[in-house]
């Protein structure tokens, strides 16, 4: 044990004991007071971070960058069918549309009743008594319009030839689907539709048919919904005048009166049979577009997009017809190399309206339906944030109509980081439709990156690490 | 003996809660690795930091490795300290008090010969503490503004390693290898547009300087020091967390999860410093330093900012009545200073200087060569003007240089 070092440390720390030991003996009340102020000090030290200095320095680790010159595509695309069965509303009218085209609904549906028989108790054996005396059809306005309602709207109505029975695989029918009916016109009217935004809508009926149907349910040639539909498969309602502007709504709750009275002495008594759209899978909208001279006469199918380059850098959206607004972010995938680590943490797509293109009577609307598609236009889903619910494109409500500010906001910092990250080649896109697709013919016309005073802004915040 | 159990561990558990804290947090502490600790050894705080030229008889001189070829035969030293500073800061519109304690040193030192010595000494080399709360920058290429709070903790330990060797009568030269090691933590939050993105890095360092000192004995009175250090690079390395949460989209994105990765490594630069003590009537000395940095010429990544070669100009007076008198306040040493450092930053064209004036008082133990040393200072880092603070300190720095005589005759069975 002669290890000089062990007996260093041993005659070092057996000093430097006693010294401390004396020390405190001699200066006890001073250390005490020194590790008092040392303790307490501890306590006091609060920093709240209110002196910076070097910004400069700050920002040089971790920049942040906003980008908002990345490019946008912007197109538009043609979903050649829209489910249109199953709606709850009657879509009626056209309208002449400066850019879109000639805009018509027309409206197929399958009536049924809950009963066929003509006595109104069980105890009534007297029919034999009963006549005919009208028919008619009740539409009852659901509050949707779009258009000028100022102008007269006429409509006539036909019988099916064919039973409201889908010709596809599934069991809808499609904004294209189409039914034989009969030329000759049961009915029609026509109204100013401005005053039925309360008012039913009466269209007095053929009595011809009315007696008939009255007839068979006399001699109780009908008395069930099988033998009713086969005997008489539904109507058709189109909108007939060349020159109006407007297309409406009516509830499904719509319905087909059929009065008939017993005639026992002079007095008569008015008896009521209601038919009405008792599956509301049995009646469909069949919307139209004429797109003949408009610059979206070109629409490629439902896989293709045609460019807003060659359509006056603009974009249509239109429901009902199935025209959406795509947007493609093609130099997405080159943000990557702005640093050597980067993430997009924030984004946001600015897309307006093109001045002009709406009104009072052809309004915007208030949000838009999102949508992640594949280069084929097929969708994967709404988008949607992280707890699954969907983002909408949201309209900024500037007090000034025709501020240049107004436009749909869309938050992108997720999609925008994932399309960056990604590492397959295949590219997302959006697309942008009005939520009433399939039951409405709103319209929105939106600017590309070349729009003069309706460019679309996409700014993507971007910081490295 | 129990008392004194108790004592030493009172004392350790304060040095070393107060060292886990590294407490010092000043705003220009987001350079580099953080404000440079000085070393406070001895009475060197109350001579303006001085002592290249002082011998390691007293106290263990970490100035200069070769003091310690001066050392007295048969001793051995101990020494420990610590500080409490208080410091407002004040920009152009605000002025805020802060406290702080500051571990300082443990060392020892001993002799191997009677011509050469050794010691070891561990001292923080840098503390990374700041904090900034919702400071807006811009962000590039834009006229928006982006929201940063950060946090940062931790610094540098530097371990010495010091051998001193005297040649002939006047003159020794030393040798010591300082080896770097610690981390710093540092936690950014950037509230951008709608997002908030948390940054949370620990950087590693570690690294190896050599020192190289000698001092010359002119007379018996009055000696002259070098002290070179070697460039040297500081590896590093750094784990890192990022993450995004975007308000909008209810959706947290972890964009790297402690990855670990290399970092832009850390150069110190060549240093050198040269200084004298002269007596005069054999009670008062004067100490004299000039120290001289050259951060220009290390290869410092952007990362940590743009340096400056720094100078400092160190000044002491140290006084003690004649040694004979056996009056104990005659064997105290008052001691005065002054500081002059121009800083290696540079912000805004402006130079962070730092200067200071100290005083202080050893007083001895017994009758031996230990002390009580305590000084004071008073010092001004930065200026007042946009984009810079002032930072006044009052600092109170205590250790006890220990001094024992060491007589190898313990027997152990």
């Amino acid at each position: 044990m002669q290890n000089p070092w062990l007996y260093m440390l041993l005659g070092f720390v057996d000093t430097a004991l006693l010294y401390l030991f004396k020390i405190f003996f001699m200066y006890r009340l001073f250390i005490v007071l020194f590790f008092g102020i040392i303790l307490t000090s501890c306590d006091s030290d609060v920093d709240a971070g209110e002196f910076v200095v070097g910004s400069d320095n700050l920002s040089l680790n971790n920049k942040v960058i906003l980008i908002d010159t990345a490019t946008v595509e912007v197109s538009t695309i043609n979903f050649d069918s829209l489910v249109t069965s199953g709606q709850s509303r009657i879509l009626l009218g056209n309208y002449d549309d400066p850019i879109f085209g000639k805009v018509s609904s027309d409206s197929y549906f399958q009536l049924s009743s809950s009963s066929y028989n003509l006595q109104t108790t069980s105890s009534d054996t007297e029919g034999a008594n009963y006549v005919f005396d009208s028919i008619r059809m009740v539409l009852l306005p659901d509050k949707y319009y779009y258009g000028d309602t100022t102008k007269v709207q006429s409509i006539s109505i036909h019988r099916l030839l064919q039973k409201v029975k889908p010709n596809s695989e599934d069991d809808n029918f499609y904004n294209n689907s189409n039914l034989n009916y009969d030329a000759v016109s049961l009915g029609s009217a026509s109204f100013t539709p401005k005053r039925l935004r309360q008012d039913s809508v009466f269209v007095k009926m053929d009595n011809v048919f009315g007696d008939a149907l009255f007839q068979k349910l006399k001699k109780r040639e009908i008395v069930t919904t099988d033998e009713f539909v086969e005997y008489f498969k539904g109507l058709v309602i189109k909108s007939t005048s060349a020159n109006t502007s407007a297309v409406l709504g009516f509830g499904t709750t719509s319905l087909l009166q059929l009065y008939y009275s017993k005639k026992v002495t002079d007095s008569k008594t008015s008896i009521l049979k209601e038919f009405t759209i008792d599956d509301i899978s049995k009646q469909f909208n069949r919307i139209s577009l004429d797109r003949t001279g408009t610059i979206i006469k070109d629409l490629p199918g439902t896989t293709g997009r045609l460019s807003s380059n060659l359509t006056e850098n603009k974009s249509f959206i239109q429901s009902g017809t199935g025209l959406a607004c795509r947007i493609d972010f093609p130099s997405i995938k080159e943000l990557k190399y702005i640093t050597e680590k980067g993430a997009i943490v924030d984004a946001q797509l600015l897309i307006r309206p093109v001045n002009n293109t709406y009104s009072k009577s052809y309004p915007l609307a208030d949000s838009l339906n999102v949508y992640v598609a594949d280069q084929l236009n097929r969708l994967s889903g709404t988008l949607n944030s992280a707890s699954g619910s969907p983002i909408y494109a949201v309209l900024n409500k500037a007090q000034d109509e025709f501020d240049e500010n107004i436009g749909y906001s869309i938050p992108l910092g997720t999609f925008m980081q994932n399309e960056m990250v990604k590492k397959t080649d295949s590219k997302s896109a959006l697309i942008l439709t009005i939520p009433n697709i399939s039951k409405g013919v709103n319209r929105l016309v939106l600017g590309n990156q070349k729009n003069t005073g309706n460019k679309v802004k996409l700014k993507i915040y971007y910081i490295s690490y | 003996m129990k008392n004194t159990i108790t004592i030493i561990s009172f004392l350790i558990f304060v040095s070393f809660s107060s060292y886990s804290q590294s407490l010092s947090s000043s705003p220009y502490s987001i350079y580099g690795l953080g404000s440079l600790y000085e070393s406070d050894f001895g009475s060197i705080p109350a001579i303006g930091s001085s002592g290249v030229a002082l011998p390691s008889t007293r106290f263990i001189n970490s100035l200069n490795p070769a003091s310690l070829g001066f050392m007295y035969k048969n001793h051995f030293m101990f020494d420990v300290g610590g500080n409490v500073i208080q410091t407002s800061y004040q920009d152009v519109s605000r002025k805020e008090n802060r406290n702080n304690v500051q571990f300082s040193h443990i060392a020892f030192a001993f002799p191997v010969t009677a011509k050469s010595a050794v010691s070891l000494a561990l001292k923080p080399y840098s503390s990374a503490g700041f904090k900034i709360s919702d400071y807006k920058l811009p962000i590039q290429d834009s006229n928006e503004e982006y929201t940063l709070s950060a946090t940062g903790t931790g610094g540098l330990n530097n371990f010495d390693i010091s051998y001193g060797h005297r040649l002939g009568k006047k003159l020794a030269l030393g040798l010591s290898t300082s080896i770097l090691f610690g981390n710093t933590k540092d936690s950014r939050e950037y509230v951008i547009s709608n997002s908030v993105t948390t940054i949370d890095k620990e950087s590693s360092y570690n690294g190896v300087r050599l020192n190289l000192g000698g001092q010359y004995l002119i007379d018996s009175t009055f000696t002259i020091g070098a002290n070179l250090k070697s460039p040297s690079r500081i590896n590093a390395t750094k784990v890192q967390s990022v993450l995004t949460y975007n308000a909008d989209l209810e959706a947290s994105n972890t964009i790297e999860s402690d990855v670990h990765s290399d970092t832009d490594d850390y150069y110190l630069p060549f240093e050198f410093s040269v200084g004298f003590n002269k007596q005069f009537k054999n009670n008062l000395s004067l100490s004299m330093d000039y120290e001289r940095s050259l951060w220009e010429d290390s290869k410092q990544a952007d990362l940590y900012g743009s340096y400056l070669n720094q100078d400092k100009f160190k000044m002491g007076f140290s006084y003690r009545k004649d040694k004979n008198i056996r009056s104990y306040f005659d064997r105290v040493q008052f001691s005065t200073g002054l500081n002059y450092d121009t800083g290696f930053l540079e912000i805004d064209n402006k130079r962070i200087t730092n200067k200071a004036i100290s005083i202080g008082v050893s007083l001895p133990i017994e009758n031996t060569f230990s002390t009580l040393n305590i000084s004071y200072s008073y010092g001004q880092r930065g200026r007042i003007s946009n984009g810079l603070i002032k930072e006044n300190y009052h600092k109170l720095s205590v250790n006890l240089s220990l001094d024992g005589i060491w007589f190898v005759k313990r027997k152990i069975d």
